[in-house]
Order: C-alpha cells, then sequence, then structure tokens
C-alpha cells in the first residue's frame, strides 16, 4: 500500500505529537508512523493489586525485558547505561514519571561558561515561550515563583500536593538552607482539558489508569485525529528513500504481518528518539557528512539516595513524579573536582514489593526470612528517595550504531549502544549522593542507603544527531532540518547539543514546536520533493 | 499453567523459609502462599513458570535460607522467578496488606494542592531569592 500526504512523521510520541498537530492546524496533511500502539487507561494495572507484578515485565521501561513484537531489541553488551523506551502512541510519555522540568538558561551556554562541549544555537529566552505553549498544552501543575529559573517557570496550573514525604524532605533542605520547591509535573492537580484530574495513585510509571497524566495520546492525538491524520499504528519504519535529487521522498515501513508499504511525503520528520532515529539514518545512509549520527549520545545517569524516618510517611503515596526538586547544587563549582551539576528530585518509595530478595545487594537470599519482615516493619511507608539526574557531557565515543548480528522481528539491524559513564559523571554522582545523605539526615532519617548508579536509567535519550550551523560538525540545522538532505528533519532529542541535568520532555516538546513551526512560516522555501 | 502436586509441595517448603512470618507480618504458611496466591501470579504473569519450574526442579537442601542460597547461585534465573512469585503473591494478599498498613494504591483528591504548612516552608526558599546562574 502507497499512501501520499504532505509530511510523513516517524514516531507519535511527544515530538512527534507536536509536530503532526502543527502541521494538521496549518492545513497540511500528515502521515504518522507508530511501530507500537494506542495503550487506553484501563489496560494500566495501577489501580490493581498486580501494578507492581506486571511493571517488572509488560510494563518495564527496558525494550529488552519487555519483549513485544512492536519493540526492536537493542544491543547493551557495551553499555554502563540501559536505554529505556516504550513503543506506542504517546511514545515513552506513557510510562514516564511526568516530571516537568525546563532547561536551565546555563544549559544552552554550556561551551561559554564552563569550556566543555557545545553552547545551542538558540538561547533559554529564545525557548521560553515554546515552553510556555507546550505547557498549556499539558496541563502542567507547580508553583510558579521558582528562584531557580530567572522568569520564575510559571505553570499553568497548581501544584500536587507536597504530602507528608515532601514536608519531611523540606523540613530538611530548609535546616541546610538549601535550595529546593514543589515539583513541576506533567500531571494536572485539577481536570484540565482532556485530562482527569491526578489521584495521586503513585503508579505514572507504569502508565496512568486513571487518564490524568498527560500524555500525547490525551493532549494531541484527539485534536490531530479530528484533523485528519493518518496515524498509522503497528508500522515500522524501515528506510527513508530520497528522489534523484537527494530529497526526501517516502519512508518504507512494514506491518505486523511483515507487509511493506511506503509512505510517500515531501517532507519527512523523524521524531523515533536518540535511539531510534539515527538508526534509521544509518540504516537508511542519510545525513551523516559529518560522521556524527549515531554520536554523542548522552542517557543522564542516575544516582539515587533513600532515607527512612521513624514517623509514617505514607510513602507510597503519589504522585510519583517529582513532589519536590533542588537544584542547589545544579551550576558548575570547579571546587567540586567536576563540571556541570545535576538536579534533584524528591520521589515516594513506592509499594512493598522492593524490599523482596535481589534488590539488596549481597546474597541472593539477604533479603529473606525474618530480614524481609524487619526491613517491611522498619521501613514501609516510612522511606523516600532523593533521585539524582547528572549532566551528561556529551562524548562522540558514546554512541548508537548498526549491530552486526542482532535483528528485529523484520530482520532490520538492531541498534547497537556503546557508552561510558565518564570519570566527570563519576565524580558528580558521588558529590551529590554524600550531599543527598546530609539532607536526608538534616530532615531526620535514621538510615539511607546510596545507589551510586542505577542501570537501568537510560530514559533520556538525547544527541545523536546534533544541531549546529556547520554541516562538517553537525547533521541538523537549529531547526531540525538535515542540512545534507532538503525535505528531512529531525524533531527528537537527537538534536541536542548537551543534556542539561533536567528531565528533557518539556525540552524535547518546546523544541519540536519551534521547529515545526519554523517550517510551517518557511514552507514556501523548503527545496521539497 | 499450573503447578504440579510435588511442585507446589516444594513451593510451599520455599515460602516458608523465605516468609516465616514476624514483626506483627503473617507467614507463608498461614495464607496458603502456594496454592490460590501463587496461580494469581502464574495467570498474570506466565512468562515466570519456566524459570519457577525449573528452580523448583533442582535437588538440594531447602530447609535453611543457607540451603536455598547455594541452589539459587547454581539457578539465578530460577530463584528470581521465586522471588517475583512469591513476594508478588505475599505483597499482593489482603492479609499482608492489612497487617503492614498498605492500602494499595488508592486514590486521593490532589486537588487540596499546597497548604498553609506548605506554603510556610516555600516562603523561607523564596526569601532566600534566586540561585540561577546569570548568563
Amino acid at each position: 500500500m502507497n499512501t501520499e500526504s504532505d509530511v510523513v512523521i516517524i514516531g507519535a510520541g511527544p515530538s512527534g505529537a507536536v509536530a503532526a498537530l502543527e502541521l494538521l492546524r496549518a492545513g497540511m496533511s500528515v502521515t504518522v508512523l507508530e511501530q507500537g500502539d494506542w495503550v487506553p487507561a484501563d489496560h494500566f494495572d495501577g489501580a490493581r493489586p498486580e501494578w507492581e507484578l506486571t511493571q517488572l515485565k509488560r510494563w518495564h521501561p527496558n525494550p529488552n525485558v519487555r519483549g513485544r513484537p512492536e519493540d526492536y531489541p537493542i544491543d547493551t553488551a557495551a553499555s554502563d547505561v540501559n536505554p529505556l523506551m516504550f513503543a506506542g502512541v504517546g511514545g515513552a510519555a506513557l510510562i514516564y514519571g511526568a516530571h516537568w522540568m525546563r532547561f536551565m538558561p546555563s544549559d544552552f551556554r554550556v561551551r561559554t561558561l564552563d569550556g566543555v562541549a557545545r553552547d545551542w544555537p538558540f538561547a533559554y529566552e529564545d525557548l521560553a515561550p515554546f515552553y510556555g505553549y507546550v505547557e498549556e498544552a499539558m496541563g502542567v501543575s507547580g508553583l510558579s515563583g521558582n528562584p531557580a529559573y530567572p522568569d520564575g517557570a510559571p505553570c499553568p496550573l497548581p501544584a500536587l500536593p507536597m504530602g507528608k514525604v515532601g514536608r519531611k524532605a523540606a523540613e530538611g533542605m530548609n535546616r541546610l538552607g538549601w535550595h529546593w520547591w514543589p515539583g513541576s509535573n506533567a500531571i494536572p492537580s485539577r481536570a484540565y482539558r482532556g485530562l482527569q484530574p491526578c489521584v495521586l495513585r503513585g503508579t505514572c510509571g507504569t502508565g496512568c489508569s486513571d487518564g490524568a497524566k498527560a500524555t500525547p495520546d490525551r493532549t494531541h492525538w484527539p485534536e490531530a485525529q479530528k484533523l485528519g491524520v493518518n496515524l498509522r499504528t503497528g508500522a515500522r519504519a524501515a528506510e527513508i528513500e530520497t528522489d534523484a535529487k537527494g530529497r526526501a521522498r517516502a519512508v518504507v515501513w512494514i506491518d505486523r504481518r511483515g507487509a511493506r508499504h511506503r509512505a510517500r511525503g515531501s517532507v519527512v520528520i523523524l521524531c523515533a528518539n536518540g535511539v531510534g532515529t539515527p538508526r534509521l539514518l544509518l540504516m537508511s545512509g542519510l545525513g551523516n557528512r559529518s560522521g556524527l549520527v549515531g554520536r554523542r549520545l548522552m542517557m543522564h545517569p542516575y544516582a539515587g539516595v533513600m532515607g527512612t524516618f521513624e514517623d509514617d510517611l505514607e510513602s507510597w503515596v503519589g504522585p510519583a513524579g517529582q513532589i519536590l526538586t533542588s537544584m542547589q547544587f545544579y551550576e558548575t563549582d570547579r571546587s567540586r573536582g567536576f563540571l556541570r551539576g545535576a538536579k534533584w528530585n524528591c520521589m515516594p518509595a513506592g509499594g512493598p514489593q522492593s524490599f523482596r530478595a535481589g534488590y539488596t545487594g549481597g546474597t541472593l537470599t539477604g533479603g529473606w526470612g525474618a530480614t524481609l519482615h524487619d526491613r517491611v516493619a522498619r521501613k514501609f511507608g516510612r522511606s523516600f528517595e532523593w533521585g539524582i539526574i547528572g549532566e551528561d557531557l556529551p562524548d562522540e565515543s558514546n554512541r548508537v550504531d548498526l549491530s552486526d548480528a542482532l535483528v528485529d522481528g523484520d530482520g532490520l539491524p538492531a541498534p547497537r549502544i556503546t557508552y561510558a559513564i565518564s570519570d566527570n559523571t563519576r565524580k558528580m554522582l558521588a558529590f551529590h549522593t554524600a550531599r543527598a545523605v546530609e539532607a536526608m539526615e538534616a530532615a531526620g532519617a535514621i538510615e539511607t542507603e546510596v545507589t551510586p548508579l542505577i542501570r537501568d536509567c537510560g530514559w533520556h535519550l538525547m544527541g545523536t544527531a546534533v544541531m549546529g550551523d556547520d554541516p562538517e560538525t553537525s547533521v541538523v540545522n537549529a531547526v531540525g532540518a538535515v542540512h545534507d538532505v532538503p525535505g528531512l528533519y529531525v524533531m527528537d532529542a537527537s538534536t541536542f547539543p548537551t543534556s542539561s541535568g533536567m528531565n528533557p520532555t518539556a525540552t524535547i516538546m518546546a523544541v519540536a514546536a519551534r521547529s515545526v513551526l519554523d517550517l510551517i512560516e518557511r514552507r514556501a522555501e523548503v527545496d521539497a520533493a | 499453567m499450573s503447578l504440579s502436586g510435588t511442585e507446589r509441595k516444594r513451593l510451599g517448603a520455599l515460602a516458608r523459609v523465605m516468609i516465616p512470618g514476624g514483626a506483627g507480618q503473617p507467614g507463608a504458611a498461614a495464607l496458603g502462599l502456594e496454592g490460590a496466591p501463587v496461580d494469581d501470579v502464574l495467570r498474570i504473569d506466565p512468562t515466570r513458570a519456566g524459570p519457577l519450574r525449573r528452580f523448583l526442579a533442582l535437588e538440594g537442601p531447602i530447609d535453611t535460607l543457607a540451603g536455598i542460597e547455594a541452589l539459587a547461585q547454581h539457578e539465578p534465573d530460577g530463584f528470581e522467578a521465586v522471588s517475583v512469585v512469591l513476594a508478588n503473591a505475599y505483597f499482593m494478599h489482603p492479609e499482608t496488606r492489612a497487617a503492614i498498613g498498605y492500602p494499595g494504591q488508592e486514590a486521593r483528591d490532589a486537588s487540596v494542592g499546597l497548604g498553609e504548612a506548605d506554603l510556610a516552608l516555600v516562603d523561607v526558599v523564596a526569601g532566600r531569592g534566586p540561585v540561577f546562574r546569570r548568563v
């Protein structure tokens, strides 16, 4: 089957949703290829007793663990961190924590300020209107006036409750005089457009069973459908084709039965995430004059400090997004022995499954027997975490390329990840976990546990088709146009020159909005097929 | 799938050592964990059955954690399945939840937002002024 539309978009996650909706509003015809399916809210298990069981397999963020037909396998043998993602209408947002953070102004000027990595080709102030635009669409809840931002990072909806956990953490931070702020989350605190109000169920990371969490299947795709989007699910993109002049012309895709199809369009936009996008470019042999396609992969190594308290904190209560954040140690202080910094997020401890053996380290049975009952009695409901997202500086040796042995269900080469945590990152996480222990102790923790690095933490996939002005040193320009291929765009986090230490969805959507609105404005100038 | 009588008996023996009860929490024996609770878990996640059965087929003493540890080192994937199945059967059980004061992931009203005590804490932070780096 062949289709013809003005634009073909690969991926129905946050960036694809933003791009598609704006193009449709501008009167253009759009085909979207999504390898996953729609996931209705009642498919998620948050309100059922087995929610912690199914998060270990069906809703696990690692596609290698899920092993569904719509997932492609990833060769991670040479990686310190597992990349995480989800194929479906809404993308990985379906199972994200909905932490909503704007990047900081300094994040766009890393080379200028700290002498490493690159500056972005635009500044925070340039992106701020687009942040506001997508925050309205996503119904972000939070408290405006955050002194960590020059404009206070305004939010359209009031903040979610801090709960007992948040108050305990805040008291500790205030004793130390350290920055914190009520968490900003893409989870509406009251009914908002097509979203239900949050019910604090605390299962955001396994999908919202209450239709509250802001995900593109609820915030963007319904309007896109009304405007006539041709959204194909179960559609795995295999190759981007060009015409005789080298312009993007079509995407070959494969359905679940293995049949091949061709979606033609004069513009093709990649929104397949920081692993899927370079994989497709490499499979298609496109856009790699700079040799940087797939390189500079950044995944945000993550550490955590758990504190246990005497008080009952009801620490299974949500949101499982961030209750508080802290930017106290976000900026570079060279006396610490590393560059850049990290953002902290205070999160509830969740249900009781974390007390089973296997999560405790040491022997395989060490958490069982009397130890199990003792730990549950002392800790369950009385613990919370300061999670630490460290800025991951780009390194060209950290990369996505194509496996020469592993293939997906359609015989396409799987992505292969080569990724090593840097010395800068190790020093950064060591410093931050030490400070987080102090924060826990200041809050009254009677026990702390440090997790120096979590292997399943690669939620944030960035940098593998870097933006810049020079075609010799970048893959796309400042609005996502691939330098060497007219009509081909990248509008996901692959384009990010640096990673910041923030959860990236806000910036992914804001940059996508900036890019696609520029494309619409300049469409007459595009050398399209 | 359904466990055989022999498998169920072996799993029950493991459960009694791994979850003996204490600190106000019920033991596996009192809950009959190797029966319907385990069946529920395997119905929801049948992928655990294979490695679980491999572990149950191992010979060796399982009347102490040390004995189980030796088998677990020999068959870690099987022991992971045992752990997942027993832990979920145990913590999904209403009697366990009641004992540890866990109502499950219940729905609450988020619209209450920040209270006066919360905002008093926030005021302290706001009063300290900006913390961002000038660029």
